[in-house]
């Protein structure tokens, strides 16, 4: 793992001290709250609907035991006992006063973290695949270069007022956990003929009211150019970006009025000029930053499977969970445990003070001391031995915190909603939660396979809906809560925007609905491994809308 | 007529301290009479005649909005006294861009000026991009200026005006010149 130096020590505490002089500005009265926004807002304070919410940075989502357990003392210290960790691997408070935020940062510097660069118009946390350093299908670790391109980032003098937020996702292995395709840049990390590392680049992907997939404008940029070419992007996006209408402002908006063949144009010809520039990366610095992500020393433990073999069939339950939840590793004695953040009926992507020290606990004994935050809204243990598999899931199973779903239908996405969110114009939460509760047997959700459920409050799309197989978007129609359902979208490698099916559902009528569209699955299907992505690509939406529309014309 | 640098609140600073204005800024060269230093807006400049441009009785700068393109001074930079990039709201960082090319690439060895709403918070960001003097109006920055408050970091993850390597960092870290 990345740790501070004598420089961002002497950054970040800088830092907190401007933003507790300014705290301290606006509690005396001195400053209104018009003027504190911007600089509260570069700290990562938001202002929700009941309170101020706090969004903590955790770069590309990896955080050590120790990290973990200062989130988890925030939570009970300055919170109500819980954190929410959200599609961004960050982690967001929703309750903390004001008067604690300085407070709580000093407390977050204390173990390396902040709350920078988590809002406003500038380049957000870097995120990366969480299974990095680990995951058996790697080329290369995306992680150094997300950390060189989270340090060049930060408070950049000329990119921290761009017309737009900016979000830059690294993946380093074909199948694609990071989403690449729809950030406003996507880096995949992958090797050429000569067997040399560089990145393919992607750019314009984004969610939000207009979703569009990332156009790939380099098919191989050498690690040495990581810098120059995207301080290239990065003007041209800052230079002729629209300003006139923030819902135009992304660069995917750029790309899309412009072309991709002449924006690709643009950003060569900016890049020759940069391209040996003081920016341009030298190995060693690369190498450098590449030994804090050195893979740990893993002991050879092969009497892991046997142990495995027998404690499968002794127990239903585990054996489901390592079916599910357990993933390849690089090493074959070793497994990456996916720690599921959706209990049947609970809130996407919530945990408790307990729960967070738990883990951190077990990360501690079992993991090397690493835990990653997925994209997807859960904790991952990157290096668990598969001889220590029984034990971890007994420990996990002490606080609910064992539930064998990843990847499966009620593995819900949920952005917070009308609970929270001030932009919301509907509830996204108690949906999640409802569908959760119908779809609860463990036997039905293995049947139905592979589906990624995502549930939007608003038209912004923090839920990711557009990307989800199954979509639901929460709008606001004459004073209801309507929900659309769009199918087919999907954010991995073959990344595609999902399809409205028509019109929207009321919120009592919403579950029935997803149940309809998972049923007719159920009967198309070839087979059982015609996951619902590959039926609905093969079939498109009419068996769906049938099913949908027809039954409800029927009923009506 | 319409002289921002007549309003008696608004200040030219530089990192050296606050400095008297030469210039005044005028829509055309008649509007200016026969003030020794002048700004005018991108499109006259570019429609003076070139003896006018480079007489040696006055300075004749120009004043830049985000919206326009910096291209067609890019062959003329040797002739201009004072590049004046606007900031018409503190948060549209177009000049910031503009700013790094003069300076970086094009090595332009006239005055950048940063005009408009100039704020303490971005005063670092100008500097660290290449602007030579900034043009301010806010009450409060015009006080942190004077206190030499820049709201600044100790170090900075980015090459920039005003600071260099240090032995031992990363090739994109820099340390300010006064370290
Ligand atoms: C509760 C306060 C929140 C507010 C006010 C908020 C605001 C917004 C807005 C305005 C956008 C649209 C940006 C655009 O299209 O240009 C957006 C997009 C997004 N937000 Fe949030 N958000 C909030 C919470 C969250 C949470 C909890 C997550 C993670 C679960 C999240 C993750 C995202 C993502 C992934 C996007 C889409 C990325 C894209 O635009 O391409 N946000 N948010
Ligand atoms: S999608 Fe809308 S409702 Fe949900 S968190 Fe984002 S802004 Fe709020």
């Amino acid at each position: 793992m990345y740790r501070y130096d004598e420089f961002d020590h002497a950054f970040v505490s800088a830092r907190v001290e401007q933003f507790k002089d300014q705290v301290e500005r606006r509690l005396a009265g001195e400053l209104t709250e018009e003027q504190f926004r911007p600089l509260r807002l570069m700290n990562g304070v938001y202002l929700q609907l009941h309170a101020y919410m706090l969004r903590v940075a955790i770069p590309y989502g990896t955080l050590s035991a120790r990290q973990m357990r200062k989130l988890a003392h925030i939570a009970r210290t300055y919170d109500r006992g819980y954190g929410h960790f959200t599609t961004r691997q960050n982690l967001q408070y929703n309750w903390p006063a004001l008067k604690d935020m300085p407070k709580v940062l000093d407390e977050l510097a204390e173990v390396e973290m902040h709350a920078l660069q988590t809002s406003g118009n500038c380049i957000r946390n870097v995120t990366a695949d969480h299974f990095a350093g680990a995951a058996a299908d790697e080329i290369a670790d995306p992680r150094p270069y997300a950390e060189i391109l989270r340090q060049w980032s930060s408070m950049h003098p000329e990119f921290s007022y761009l017309p737009r937020k900016f979000k830059i996702a690294v993946t380093g292995a074909e199948r694609d956990r990071a989403a690449i395709q729809v950030h406003d840049i996507g880096l995949h990390l992958k090797k050429n003929e000569a067997g040399e590392i560089g990145f393919a680049v992607y750019v314009g992907g984004g969610q939000g009211r207009t979703p569009m997939v990332a156009k790939k404008i380099r098919d191989f940029l050498p690690v040495e150019d990581l810098l120059t070419y995207t301080t290239a992007i990065m003007r041209v996006y800052n230079l002729n970006g629209r300003r006139d209408n923030k819902y135009k402002a992304r660069i995917k908006i750029l790309v899309h009025e412009t072309g991709t063949e002449e924006l690709t144009r643009q950003v060569e010809i900016e890049w020759l000029a940069l391209k040996n520039s003081d920016l341009k990366l030298p190995q060693t610095d690369v190498d450098a930053i590449d030994s804090y992500f050195r893979p740990p020393h893993l002991p050879q433990r092969p009497e892991g499977w046997s142990a495995l073999a027998s404690a499968r069939k002794a127990d239903h339950a585990f054996a489901a969970w390592v079916d599910q939840n357990v993933t390849p590793h690089k090493n074959p004695d070793y497994g990456v445990v996916t720690i599921s953040l959706k209990p049947i009926g609970g809130i996407p992507g919530d945990a408790t003070d307990a729960q967070m020290d738990l883990v951190a606990d077990i990360a501690e004994q079992f993991s090397q001391d690493e835990i990653r935050v997925s994209h997807e809204q859960n904790l991952i243990l990157p290096h668990v031995a598969i001889a220590d598999l029984r034990i971890v899931y007994d420990l996990l199973l002490t606080d609910g915190l064992a539930t064998a779903n990843a990847g499966l239908i009620t593995d819900i996405i949920s952005c917070p909603g009308l609970d929270y969110c001030a932009l919301a114009t509907a509830r996204s939460i108690p949906v999640a939660q409802r569908i959760s509760e119908r779809f609860a047997d463990p036997a039905r959700q293995a049947d139905i396979g592979e589906l990624k459920l995502k549930i939007s409050g608003c038209i912004n799309a923090c839920g990711h809906h557009h990307v989800g197989h199954i979509g639901i978007l929460g709008v606001e129609k004459k004073g209801e809560e309507l929900y659309q359902i769009s199918l087919g979208g999907s954010g991995d490698e073959i990344c595609t925007i999902g399809d409205i099916t028509g019109r929207g559902f009321s919120s009592e009528e919403i579950v029935d609905a997803i149940e309809t569209i998972v049923d007719r699955y159920l009967e198309v299907r070839t087979d059982k491994e015609e996951t619902f992505l590959a039926a609905y690509r093969r079939l498109g939406a009419a068996p769906f809308k049938d099913a949908l529309y027809s039954e409800a014309a029927n009923a009506a | 007529m319409t002289d921002i640098s007549e309003k008696p609140e608004s200040q030219l600073w530089a990192r050296e301290g606050f400095r008297e204005d030469p210039y005044i800024t005028a829509e055309t060269l008649e509007e200016a009479g026969d003030a020794p230093a002048v700004i005018l807006p991108l499109a006259v400049w570019l429609g003076l005649d070139e003896t006018v441009r480079n007489a040696t009785n006055r300075r004749i700068g120009v004043s830049v909005a985000p919206g326009e393109s910096i291209d067609p001074l890019l062959p003329l930079l040797g002739s201009i006294p004072v590049i004046a990039l606007q900031f018409p709201a503190f948060n549209d960082g177009r000049s910031y861009s503009k700013a790094e090319v003069l300076k970086d690439r094009h090595q332009f060895q006239g005055e950048l000026r940063a005009v408009g709403d100039v704020l303490i918070d971005q005063v670092a960001y100008m500097l660290r991009t290449g602007f030579d003097t900034l043009k301010v109006t806010h009450a409060v920055t015009l006080t942190r200026l004077a206190d030499h408050n820049l709201h600044d970091t100790p170090v900075y993850y980015q090459p920039g005006r005003g600071s260099h390597t240090k032995a031992g960092n990363y090739s994109w870290r820099r340390v300010p010149d006064t370290q």
